[in-house]
């Protein structure tokens, strides 16, 4: 009976092991002095920056501290960053913690140790999506859109917090009902609370606010980057991409009419938005399955290139669109070689509209034909899909395709990634080679079928007309 | 045209036979080329797209061929057309144009030249243009000379009416049947000079591409018999028309029943009877001819007769007996429309309401062949003044066209080739008579042709002469061209108008509406609309349709035309009957685009009250006591008040269109509405497009109770 305990602890140790899951226990020495956070809710996302006074009222120096998310909204957390007092990422790892199943954690590495009974400060960045939740679900054409959110009213920590502060920004003075805990403060579009002290760790108190919020809820449903290199000078960017406006759904008829005459109807509608290029992107295109969308304007800037996308249709509440986008950039820009190793560095996802938020991203990599140990180096986790062949003009063993697919991206993933690459640059000859043969064995067959005469029997009379 | 003038003009280190062969392939590819290049003008103005309504039916198919494959698409039901009905694809459509894009496009995909599907069905067209310039220099080489193969060659390949139907995008059955057809008639010269099994079997082959591509192979098949028989009359059946015709009839019929659009046709339809008897006829006529060798003439005049009025009694009474009883299908309505114009439009309103089933009238004639018009009763003279059974046929082909093109516009595109064919054997008759003269002669001590040296100023004439041919033919040129980009090449799924300041202003209200549908609305959605529509719906929006341009259900359709015409309340019955979801109507009132609903709304009415279950429907209800049709306060009440002018004008009196005029003032009909001040009962407005060209109304659920 005790072996068999033994082994399933056993087992049940190989299996945290095998999971590579990291678990931490949480400090006793450190203190949170001082939290001034920042909630902005005036877009579709919720953006929250915290500044952060760490206190280490322990012995030993601290390396690392807990950072957690509370059970509700990490779902919704699209994005985590810490930068410390000279505005340097600091490097995070998941984690977890005993007995703290529902909250999830990351291990916030510092640069330099904090030594007793001394502070450090560092600023954590958080992006939620879908954290807005448009209230009613269903509005007219007329009707502005409602929103509510629902947070924290206490930065949620791990750790004991001397004093905080929280400032909401709502951009709006239409605010239905917001959560009023003493002391608070509003005006000017935002709503302020605190300072409360001694709050001790893992307090959660409901903070709701239900305003008013007509910018554009837009949501990418799925987008599909495909990156094609050619050794030839070019890169081709190729986005496939679905929108869905997941604000208040559009409730009764649409009205042209209104629509034409007022400019303030619609008001939580998208008529269009900007998508930012980069600045050498050319031969730019944008279109869907029934072809050109002839809506849209380009203007080149210093260093980017706008695009003023128009969909079709304007995007009410629950209508959705799909097109596809793609350009072209110098491979110079982006494509390093010494010898026959190459280094790619493109973003893994680019600039879609102002506060994006992304459900599905898959990005795909096609590679010249020919080229092999291919490296990939993303910055933040992403789940990798199995590589597979391309088949295109004058292929004949296929060009390699690298994938890979993240949900829930926001404009914060907008970094490079690393794709070294070896490629024998005389494979360059082979393409223009098999043209030229191509020709030559059809002038060839041309020369025999014209010089020899195939045929089984002589014409008795050589036939003239 | 230039092959006489240039052959003596010596090219270094060739010998004129390869001078020849060199100048006769520059011309013949260019030609080719030319033929492609000129068809492009829609998608260099506007983009790589589908045109019109038949075309994207067959993009629809051709995509879903690609994809799933050939059983599949042969036993393809589709329950996206006709609700509820639907339509069996497979057997109801001549497959040749999607099989031949799927084959080009599985050969391109195999070679890893990843082209598109629509790319490949947007220049299909102009690809097969190509290949029928090519064909058609083969053909006219067959009836006259190379030289009048390469006028012919050069003339069809930009020529206005067969342009209208194969420029890039309007990818539809003519586009490759022209081809089709030309290699067939190609082919059954070849077997008739020859005589040869080879010939007449590729013609059979020939053919059965033809009828697998499209419903026109009626006309040849009616006319080569026609051709059999002629050359029985003249005295010229030989035994090498009897191999070719006995050859062509026996394969060609077998195949053509393979078609399963086609099925039984062949061998019961009235079409088709012409064809058969031809064929009995060539095997009684041969034998005929082999009893004559063998018996005495007296004998023979006997049992000659004996034998005919036996055989036209049983065949008579065979005839009759298969009419009744059905074997023999009566003549369809297109076809009785073919000889007798009025025909349609006093008995069938649907078949009446195509444009393209109009008579054509005189000025298209010019508009569409321009300088052939005069040419080619000149080619006539030419082929009979030196009659083979290859000039009959020319003559039978072009003399029946022309009756066919003035009866029905869209077979000016049947005439069109034999018009450049008979043109061009006329342009270089003339040529090669003219340009000999104008060479300083050879002074030959010729005593024979002393006489014919006599003419004054020959030289001069000739040289007047063909100064003369050549302007027209420069003509033809820039007419060709104009009316190519003009007429001929916009796609009419996007439109485009000059603003005031001269910029382009595009109209793409049609997409903006079908993708709207497409995204915005549940995927099972049935959508009623006029039938023109259909067909872009199914393909664009992948919405259930119920009725669509394959007219087959008269009151299917007559009951969408009935809900069209009749008050809220009676139209709300038959919707609901219908299962439609979602209803579509074309207005033009607020950008004057003629083309839309309420202009094709008397067609409704018609259509609507030509069944028994909308007798109640009738057409002077709709005009006013003066018999007008006015959408003003002047107009009839009953069309003020129907649905289709509810949903056309719904919110459009508070618009202001133009300046100076009062709200609600339609500028296709030029008159400010009737009706102004009304609300829709049983529909909401779903969508409407930005200038108001397409809106989509939502059919209401049903009152709960008690509310």
């Amino acid at each position: 009976m005790a072996k068999i305990q033994y082994s399933f602890i056993f087992f049940l140790y190989i299996i945290i092991k095998c999971n590579g899951v990291n678990v931490d226990i949480i400090s006793s020495d450190l203190k949170l002095k001082n939290v001034d956070r920042n909630i902005d809710i005036s877009s579709q996302l919720v953006k929250i920056t915290s500044k952060i006074t760490l206190e280490n009222t322990g012995r030993a120096p601290v390396k690392y501290f807990l950072y957690a998310a509370e059970s509700v909204t990490k779902d919704n957390l699209a994005f985590v960053g810490f930068k410390d007092n000279n505005n340097k990422d600091l490097r995070l790892v998941e984690t977890s913690v005993k007995g703290y199943d529902d909250v999830k954690f990351w291990r916030v590495e510092l640069k330099e140790a904090v030594n007793a009974a001394s502070t450090v400060v560092v600023m954590a960045e958080a992006v939620l999506t879908k954290a807005l939740l448009p209230y009613p679900t269903a509005i007219t054409q007329q009707e502005d859109q409602l929103v509510k959110f629902n947070g924290n009213l206490y930065f949620f920590s791990p750790y004991y917090v001397a004093s905080q502060k929280t400032t909401v920004i709502v951009n709006t003075k239409s605010v239905e009902s917001f959560t009023k805990v003493k002391p608070f403060s509003q005006q000017d579009g935002t709503i302020s609370y605190g300072p409360y002290s001694n709050i001790g760790p893992f307090t959660e108190k409901e903070l709701s606010i239900h305003y008013k919020n007509n910018s554009p809820f837009l949501t990418v449903t799925r987008i599909e980057r495909l990156i094609e290199v050619s050794h030839w000078g070019n890169i081709a960017v190729e986005e496939t991409i679905e929108i869905e406006h997941t604000g208040a759904k559009l409730k009764g008829p649409f009205s042209r009419y209104d629509y034409q005459q007022d400019h303030h109807s619609g008001p939580a509608s998208v008529r269009s938005y900007k998508t930012l290029l980069p600045a050498s992107a050319a031969d730019v295109y944008y279109r869907d399955t029934n072809g050109n969308i002839s809506t849209s304007n380009m203007k080149v800037k210093k260093d980017t290139v706008e695009l003023d996308l128009r969909p079709r249709y304007p995007l009410f509440g629950g209508w959705r669109t799909h097109y596809t986008l793609g350009y072209n950039v110098p491979s110079y820009e982006y494509l390093y070689h010494s010898g026959n190793e190459y280094l790619l560095k493109m973003r893994v996802i680019d600039h879609i509209f102002d506060d994006m938020q992304v459900d599905e991203l898959i990005t795909k990599i096609i590679l010249p034909e020919g080229s092999t140990n291919i490296k990939l180096n993303i910055p933040y986790p992403v789940s990798r899909l199995p590589d597979n062949l391309h088949y295109t003009y004058l292929d004949t063993k296929g060009r390699p395709v690298v994938s890979f697919t993240k949900r829930n991206v926001v404009e914060n993933h907008i970094q490079d990634f690393q794709l070294r690459y070896t490629f024998p640059r005389l494979l360059m000859l082979q393409e223009p080679l098999l043209v030229v043969g191509f020709l030559y064995m059809l002038f060839l067959c041309v020369i025999i079928y014209v010089r020899l005469d195939f045929s089984i029997h002589k014409a008795e009379h050589p036939h003239k007309d | 045209m230039t092959v006489e003038t240039h052959t003596k003009a010596k090219l270094p280190h060739l010998s004129s036979d390869k001078q020849l062969t060199f100048i006769k392939l520059a011309v013949l590819s260019m030609a080719a080329i030319l033929s492609f290049a000129t068809r492009l003008f829609s998608v260099l103005r506007f983009e790589s797209v589908i045109h019109e309504f038949d075309p994207y039916f067959n993009y629809r198919t051709t995509r879903y061929l690609t994809e799933e494959g050939f059983y599949k698409f042969h036993n393809w039901f589709d329950d996206r057309a006709w609700y509820p009905l639907g339509r069996i694809i497979g057997g109801t459509i001549y497959p040749g144009l999607m099989v031949t894009s799927a084959t080009l496009y599985n050969i391109m995909q195999f070679l890893n030249i990843t082209i598109d599907i629509r790319n490949v069905c947007v220049f299909l067209a102009p690809f097969f243009s190509s290949l029928t310039t090519i064909v058609t220099y083969l053909l006219t080489k067959e009836l006259k000379d190379e030289g009048a193969g390469l006028v012919a060659a050069a003339m069809i390949a930009i020529v206005p009416g067969y342009i209208s139907r194969s420029v890039a995008g309007s990818y539809d059955n003519e586009g490759i049947a022209i081809f089709c057809m030309l290699l067939t008639y190609y082919f059954w010269i070849k077997a008739v000079n020859t005589g040869t099994i080879l010939w007449a079997t590729m013609t059979a082959l020939a053919y059965f591409y033809m009828v697998s591509s499209w419903g026109g192979y009626v006309f040849l098949i009616n006319l080569i018999p026609l051709h059999v028989l002629a050359l029985m009359m003249l005295g010229r059946f030989s035994a090498r028309v009897y191999v070719a015709y006995s050859t062509l009839y026996c394969v060609g019929t077998i195949l053509s029943m393979q078609i399963s659009f086609v099925g039984f046709q062949p061998v019961q339809s009235s079409e088709h009877m012409l064809a058969l008897g031809t064929f009995g006829l060539c095997q009684l006529y041969a034998f005929a001819q082999y009893l004559r060798e063998r018996l005495s003439p007296a004998n023979f005049e006997l049992l000659f007769k004996a034998l005919l009025s036996t055989l036209l009694a049983t065949l008579g009474t065979a005839a009759v007996a298969l009419t009744v009883t059905g074997k023999i299908s009566p003549w369809t309505g297109r076809f009785y429309s073919l000889l007798d114009p009025s025909y349609a439009k006093n008995h069938i309103p649907i078949i009446a309401s195509v444009s393209e089933h109009q008579p054509t009238s005189w000025s298209s004639f010019y508009f569409d062949l321009q300088v052939l018009v005069f040419l080619f009763p000149a080619g006539l003279y030419f082929c009979f003044s030196k009659l083979t059974d290859a000039n009959i046929f020319i003559i039978l082909y072009g003399v029946l066209s022309i009756y066919f093109a003035g009866v029905m516009v869209r077979l000016m595109l049947v005439l069109a080739p034999v018009m450049c064919i008979v043109s061009g054997v006329a342009a270089s008759s003339l040529l090669s008579l003219h340009v000999k003269d104008i060479e300083p002669k050879v002074e030959k001590p010729d005593k024979k042709k002393k006489h014919e040296n006599n003419l004054v100023f020959r030289s001069e004439v000739g040289a007047l002469f063909v100064c003369v041919l050549g302007c027209l033919l420069t003509s033809y040129v820039f007419h060709c061209t104009w009316v190519t980009s003009e007429a001929y090449s916009s796609p009419s799924i996007v439109l485009s108008a000059r603003g005031h300041d001269g910029a382009r202003i595009i109209f793409d209200d049609f997409r903006e509406a079908y993708t709207w549908l497409k995204m915005n609305t549940p995927e099972d959605s049935k959508v009623m609309s006029w039938w023109d529509y259909g067909y872009q719906i199914t393909a664009m929006a992948n919405r259930t349709v119920i009725v669509d341009n394959n007219t087959w259900n008269n009151t299917h359709i007559s009951r969408v035309g009935q809900a069209m015409a009749s008050t809220e309340e009676k139209a709300y019955e038959i919707m609901r009957e219908l299962d439609v979801d979602y209803v579509l109507v074309i207005f033009g009132g607020l950008v004057g685009y003629s083309s839309d609903d309420i202009n094709k709304f008397l067609w409704m009415v018609r259509i609507g009250g030509s069944t028994d279950r909308g007798a109640h429907i009738k057409e002077a209800d709709y005009y006013t006591p003066a018999g007008e049709f006015r959408v003003d306060a002047d107009g009839s009440s009953t069309l003020l008040n129907c649905l289709m002018y509810k949903m056309s004008y719904y919110k459009f009196g508070l618009m202001y269109t133009e300046g100076g005029r009062p709200p609600g003032y339609d500028r296709v009909r030029s008159a400010e509405i009737g009706n102004k001040d009304f609300n829709l009962d049983v529909l909401e407005e779903a969508y409407t497009t930005e200038h108001w060209l397409v809106r989509i109304y939502k059919v209401k659920p049903l009152p709960n109770r008690g509310v």
